[in-house]
């Protein structure tokens, strides 16, 4: 409910209409349904006044009329005053009282008519004492009339009117009418239910009306929001309705003007991005009929150069040697356009990592021992399998070892393998010049050197560790490096077990992991 | 007689270098610059090997293999710029027994003609396999006493399978068997010539029955 409201512009919006109609319904539903009861229970008291008046009159006449002179008589006119009085509609029951008033001199020899069903106990005696004291005006109370019709009992208000009343040789007596209000009671409570109903339908109503209007201005922003996701997944030609003059269409068509230039852009530097990539290739195409041509000539000469003099013998020496570092870096370069152009597919099986690096320490050893360096290889017992492109990888630990061999000043090479449950890993630790915070940063950038200044002794294109990367990220694995100045550099391959699968962890740690 | 081998290939400096290549290995190179009188060269010079360049100006490597293929067995080596692409299979599916890939060195070049020209021996002069005859002096196959058409590749890969049946031959070692291949090189090849293999001597090639597939291995004979 809560990340509704925090989710949804909409859902907000409704539940704040809806409450604040509430609240205000709430305060004017009360104050009308207060004013009306009010205004019933007034007018009704007017009416039971004016009533009483009339029957309070019509009692005194009565009794100052009558002349009866025994006690029967009177006995007999002061009950017949009572059923004159009563009403007995249903809804409109009037009964009637006549007390002595208490604390006369003189034995009450009279009975006090009351009407049937009337609890005396309802007219409580402060109230009768306060008619005492009226003096002929009258006075009147609200009560409560409870009934018990078929064993539930209900109580309905009421209203008890009282004046006091001389019967003549009787003594002081009191008249009282109790009204049964139960009829307004009804009045209002139908009033009170269909304010509550009418109100409870205008808060619905209120709630649908503040959902449909906020509907139709949030669902363009909502549309926009999806074509702009649309967008951002690639369907760059996704575009937004443009409808009308207002400011939802202003929206639709500066939202449009956005993504056709960004359209535009992106088009333009995918097609400056692939014609680069297109030449690179097609350059790398060219080169090569030339470089067989340039090859295959050298070749000859070479063979042939114990026949040339000293000059010529050493220019034909130094032309093979370049002539092979011409074709790697063509073959580099081609590699790389590969890459560019999303053209690489591994081929995968299942291979043994422990043989892959016994393989490529096996092929660069020759170069290592040329320049001093030994490698020292640390492979787990038993078979350290995996699936990746046997080819790809020995390459790229070949690329690993001779960047190694060519920092390595000579010292001990360290080469490891390890595996955990997802994933197997090598790496490549030298102790030589090592490399700086922002050398290290650059160190996968395309034929970027370490240290210009330095010597190339290897013959190392620049674009190993570039194509080492790409490899690895084909593989869905990490390259990882760590290095600092003059403490030598360490690379680490970690692979996925299976393709597809993913790395927890690396099982081998680099220096800079261990320091943590 | 030293070999003749027909050059084809449109660049002259190239043309010319692999000519002088040759010369020295001991062959007895002629040339062509184009894939249009390539055949009509051919069928004039009578050469024993064919090295064709794939991309050549008029009709296409490609081609000019198939068409090759059509009238002869002639062993056809392929030069590609491109290893990568499907030059190189649809090359071999058109009939080439082998490729290189520029740049090449010399060496590699006339190691790989000599072994394409090296005679087919065998201890025996007459193999059986299956419903098949291998008369291996007359380089001849048999099939209910009617010939079946191989060229002498496919000949030397049926020969050396059927020679040894129901032994697993791993593609690397019909590689350097059949090949003369002496290091890893493309298993591509390899599946290449026994599908085509296949299809000339298999009645139901998609079901073979003389060439059986080891799966992750490689493939045996009967």
């Amino acid at each position: 409910m809560f990340s509704l409201l925090r989710r949804s512009v909409q859902a907000r919006a409704v539940a704040t209409t809806v409450a604040l109609s509430t609240v205000l319904l709430v305060a004017l539903g009360w104050f009308l349904s207060f004013s009306i009861g009010n205004g019933l229970f007034e007018e009704r008291l007017q009416q039971v006044l004016a009533e009483s008046e009339v029957a309070v009159l019509d009692v005194q006449n009565t009794f100052a009329a009558a002349t009866v002179s025994d006690e029967i008589a009177l006995q007999t006119l002061m009950n017949s005053v009572v059923p004159k009085l009563e009403a007995t509609e249903v809804a409109d029951t009037r009964r009637v009282a006549l007390l002595r008033t208490p604390g006369q001199s003189g034995v009450q020899l009279l009975q006090s008519p009351i009407s049937s069903g009337l609890d005396t106990a309802l007219i409580s005696p402060s109230f009768r004492a306060e008619v005492r004291l009226s003096e002929g005006r009258l006075l009147y109370q609200s009560i409560q009339l409870t009934k018990t019709t078929d064993g539930i009992t209900t109580t309905s208000p009421g209203l008890v009117v009282g004046s006091p009343i001389q019967i003549p040789l009787a003594g002081a007596h009191e008249l009282y009418l109790v009204f049964d209000l139960s009829s307004d009671q009804q009045t209002l409570t139908f009033v009170q239910q269909t304010l509550f109903a009418g109100g409870l339908a205008i808060i619905f109503i209120i709630g649908g009306v503040a959902y449909l209007v906020t509907g139709w201005i949030v669902r363009p922003v909502k549309i926009a929001a999806e074509v702009s996701e649309e967008i951002a997944d690639g369907a760059l030609d996704v575009r937004l309705l443009e409808k009308g003059e207002d400011a939802v269409s202003s929206l639709a068509r500066s939202f449009n003007r956005m993504a056709d230039s960004l359209q535009q852009q992106i088009t333009k530097l995918a097609s400056v991005s692939k014609m680069q990539q297109r030449f690179v290739s097609d350059v790398s195409h060219e080169l090569r009929t030339p470089l067989t041509t340039i090859k295959l000539a050298g070749d000859l000469i070479f063979e042939g150069r114990e026949n040339l003099d000293p000059s010529l013998k050493r220019s034909a020496e130094i032309m093979q040697g370049q002539i092979e570092r011409f074709e790697v870096l063509l073959n580099d370069l081609l590699e790389i356009s590969r890459f560019d152009a999303g053209a690489v597919r591994p081929e995968l099986e299942i291979h043994d990592l422990n043989q892959v690096a016994t393989s490529a320490i096996a092929s660069i050893d020759p170069l290592a021992s040329k320049r001093g360096s030994s490698i020292e290889a640390q492979l787990p017992a038993g078979e350290v399998l995996a699936e990746f492109d046997y080819r790809r990888i020995e390459r790229l630990l070949r690329n690993l070892l001779a960047n190694a061999i060519e920092h390595g000043e000579g010292k001990p090479i360290q080469v490891t393998v390890g595996q955990n449950e997802d994933s197997v890993a090598v790496k490549v630790t030298d102790n030589g010049v090592g490399m700086s915070e922002t050398e290290l940063a650059r160190v996968f950038d395309r034929f970027w050197r370490a240290d210009p200044a330095r010597k190339r002794t290897t013959g190392g294109t620049g674009l190993g560790l570039a194509i080492s990367l790409e490899d690895t990220l084909l593989h869905g694995g990490a390259l990882d490096v760590w290095a600092r100045p003059n403490a030598g550099a360490s690379f680490r391959l970690t692979l996925p077990k299976v393709q597809g699968g993913t790395i927890s962890a690396s099982p081998l740690t680099l220096p800079g992991e261990g320091e943590k | 007689m030293t070999p003749k081998i027909l050059v084809v290939d449109d660049d002259n400096a190239l043309r010319e270098m692999v000519g002088i290549v040759l010369t020295a290995a001991g062959f007895t190179p002629t040339y062509c610059p184009d894939g249009n009188q390539a055949l009509a060269i051919f069928e004039a010079e009578q050469p024993d090997l064919v090295l064709l360049d794939v991309m050549l100006p008029g009709q296409s490597g490609i081609d000019v293999c198939k068409g090759i293929r059509a009238i002869s067995g002639t062993p056809i080596i392929m030069l590609t710029a491109k290893s990568e692409t499907n030059d190189v299979v649809l090359g071999l599916e058109a009939g080439a027994d082998d490729y290189m890939v520029k740049p090449f060195e010399p060496s590699e070049l006339t190691a790989r003609i000599k072994a394409r020209l090296r005679p087919i021996t065998s201890s025996e002069a007459r193999v059986t396999i299956g419903p098949l005859v291998l008369d291996v002096e007359g380089h001849q196959v048999l099939r209910d006493g009617q010939p079946v058409s191989l060229t002498p590749l496919e000949f030397n890969l049926l020969l050396t399978l059927a020679q040894k049946p129901n032994q697993v031959f791993t593609r690397e070692l019909l590689l350097e068997q059949v090949w003369g291949y002496q290091y890893k090189a493309d298993t591509r090849l390899v599946n290449v010539h026994v599908q085509r293999l296949r299809s000339k001597i298999e009645t139901d090639p998609d079901n073979p029955t003389i060439i059986k597939t080891v799966r992750g291995i490689g493939y045996r004979a009967g």
